[in-house]
């Protein structure tokens, strides 16, 4: 555990001693921020609308089917940029720099750097989530429906795993990390549009593309549900993605 | 300490190398020697567990290194040919790592850094980021990390590498003073380190061992003739004639000659020593004898025979130059 923590720690740092981390939470809380105020701003049209036509005033509209769930559906468009970002340097890095010798030749299994790898990138992801509450400060002042928003970042977080997994993977495919994020964000793209291939193709295959498209399984979280059955899907797609993760490192070392 | 059998390494058809077998025994500082290509680098590779052997197997520390990795890499400190070093870390913030990664007990942590840094000169440092450090200090705190966790084992892959002749100097004393408590294998193509700092040695060539032995006996087992080195006072006389007739020389020929001395070089046969003889010859014909040595072969012209002879067996195909990285 403490070599997973290492691990974990080191990588953490190297995100603040490169451009790369504050590139990443920047962009995150802008581009967060942007949403939030616009979504905020259509929100508050409404109700005023509401309000003129007798309405009882923005206090009884619905704030997490007006104002969270838009929010998070956007938050999930921004993941898809973000994430390959962080996940792109990971292990190419290493193999360009040769600093993998290090790793590979101590007493360390696959299973504690991946682990390592994985909790320091997640760890990363958080810090961006922290940050991003800041825009949502507001809604806990007014002390209501803090219980969506806690499940929806509970459910970011999870998303977020599932994309820095399959971006661990692809960054052990290549020592460049240019290759690794375009790489990374194609097939987070087509995890992305899953979904909409499947609405076009009929019921069979639409709920198939449903179960696997890994935003799907976020909506509940945005209603303020936590359902197991999609918290068992974002952790075996996460297990899966350090497999995948591990059994290329294994492979690398044969052929190298 | 280490033992190596029968180690064959191929990637994909090339074969870099191909049944090596060595033994080192502990506190030992034991050489490879080979050109570019040679297979150096992925020996130690297999030794440190940076890659399985196709066939064969080591053992480092008493642990095979393919089936109880973790113990094996515990009791080894590997230099790679390029030093590992995360460029945004600071030296201290580096060695700490490392030291955490190679199990360093967190109560000894700080201590075993200031040591090592001081035993490498690197404390001046400490706090300079990697990314920042001359190719000399880039080397030594490669080395740092090396011995920071007081590994049995080094295993150090051309670590004089691109230093100045006073970093090498200083390199190879601290490989020296560490041979004690540490069994090295260091690799190199600097003849001279070989026999300055190791034992023993083993050359290979094209991923065949070519020879192994002490400096010393390749030295000689390579001499096919002896040759000596004498100066006489001959007041101007030819002594050549005189030691051409020495039972054993084969060959006299003059190599110098000032203020009436004559330095001459005799080849004879191998294994037969004629010191007495010319020594004889010299002072019965009156002659003053100012001076008689063996003249060595360098290992240079040693490695050089040894690695432009050709193997018996016909050799896989070997693609010459830099190896590629994985
Ligand atoms: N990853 C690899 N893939 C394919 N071939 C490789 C790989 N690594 C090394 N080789 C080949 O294996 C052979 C031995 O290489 P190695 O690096 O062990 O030589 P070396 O003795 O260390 O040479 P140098 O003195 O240049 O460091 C070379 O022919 C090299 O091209
Ligand atoms: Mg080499």
């Amino acid at each position: 555990m403490s070599n997973i923590l290492a691990i974990a720690h080191k990588e953490l740092k190297s995100y603040f001693a490169s451009p790369i981390a504050y590139i990443v939470i920047g962009l995150f809380a802008l581009l967060y921020g942007y949403f939030y105020v616009a979504i905020l701003a259509y929100f508050v049209r409404q109700s005023l609308q509401m309000s003129e036509f007798g309405g009882q005033g923005p206090q009884a509209m619905d704030i997490n089917q007006q104002l969270i769930r838009p929010l998070m559906t956007n938050v999930t468009i921004l993941v898809l940029f973000v994430m390959p970002m962080v996940t792109m340097r990971t292990y190419s890095e290493e193999k360009r720099s040769g600093t993998i010798e290090l790793l590979l030749t101590s007493p360390l299994t696959d299973f504690q750097i991946i682990m390592g790898k994985f909790l320091g990138a997640l760890a990363l992801w958080g810090i961006m989530l922290l940050v991003s509450m800041i825009h949502l400060a507001i809604l806990f002042v007014y002390g209501r429906e803090w219980k969506p928003l806690l499940t929806a970042y509970l459910g970011l977080l999870l998303l977020g795993g599932c994309f820095l997994s399959v971006g661990l993977f692809i960054s052990t495919l290549t020592k460049n990390q240019v290759v690794a994020f375009m790489l990374t964000f194609t097939v987070f793209l087509f995890l992305w549009i899953i979904t909409w291939i499947g609405s076009f193709a009929g019921p069979t295959v639409d709920s198939l593309t449903q179960y696997l498209s890994i935003i799907d399984h976020f909506d509940d979280f945005g209603k303020g549900v936590i359902d197991t059955t999609h918290v068992i899907y974002y952790v075996s797609f996460i297990t899966f993605g350090l497999f995948l993760t591990a059994k290329s490192v294994d492979s690398e070392r044969w052929r190298a | 300490m280490i033992e190596v059998q029968h180690l064959t390494k191929r990637y994909g058809r090339v074969t870099a190398v191909e049944d090596v077998s060595f033994r080192v025994e502990r506190g030992e500082i034991f050489g490879f020697l080979g050109p570019n290509g040679a297979g150096k680098t992925t020996t130690m590779r297999i030794l440190t567990g940076f890659i399985p052997p196709t066939e064969g197997k080591a053992i480092v520390a008493g642990f095979d290194v393919f089936d109880q990795p973790i113990e094996a890499k515990r009791r080894t400190g590997y230099l790679p040919e390029t030093p590992p070093l995360y460029p945004d870390m600071s030296v201290i913030e580096y060695l700490t790592f490392v030291a955490k990664i190679k199990g360093v007990p967190t109560a000894e942590r700080r201590q075993r850094i200031q040591a090592v840094m001081e035993r490498t000169r690197i404390d001046d440092m400490a706090d300079r980021l990697c990314s920042k450090l001359s190719k000399g200090y880039r080397q030594r705190v490669g080395l740092a990390q090396a011995i920071v966790h007081n590994p049995d084992v080094l295993i150090l892959d051309e670590p004089t590498a691109g230093l100045d002749p006073k970093q090498i100097i200083e390199t190879r004393e601290l490989i020296k003073e560490l041979a004690g408590d540490h069994t090295i294998i260091l690799s190199t193509h600097i003849l001279p380190e070989v026999s300055q700092t190791c034992q023993r040695v083993v050359i290979i060539n094209k991923g065949h061992v070519v020879a192994l032995d002490t400096p010393d006996n390749l030295t000689a087992r390579l001499r096919g003739s002896e040759t000596m080195y004498v100066q006489v006072d001959t007041n101007g006389l030819d002594a050549a004639g005189a030691l051409q007739r020495i039972a054993g020389v084969t060959r006299v020929a003059e190599s110098d000659r000032r203020d009436g001395l004559v330095g001459y070089e005799i080849e004879s046969q191998h294994g037969r020593d004629v010191r007495r003889d010319l020594a004889r010859a010299v002072v019965s014909n009156g002659w003053g004898l100012l001076e008689l040595r063996p003249m060595r072969m360098s290992l240079e012209e040693i490695f050089l025979s040894l690695t432009t002879e050709e193997t018996p067996t016909p050799m896989p195909a070997i693609t010459e130059g830099e190896p590629v990285h994985e």
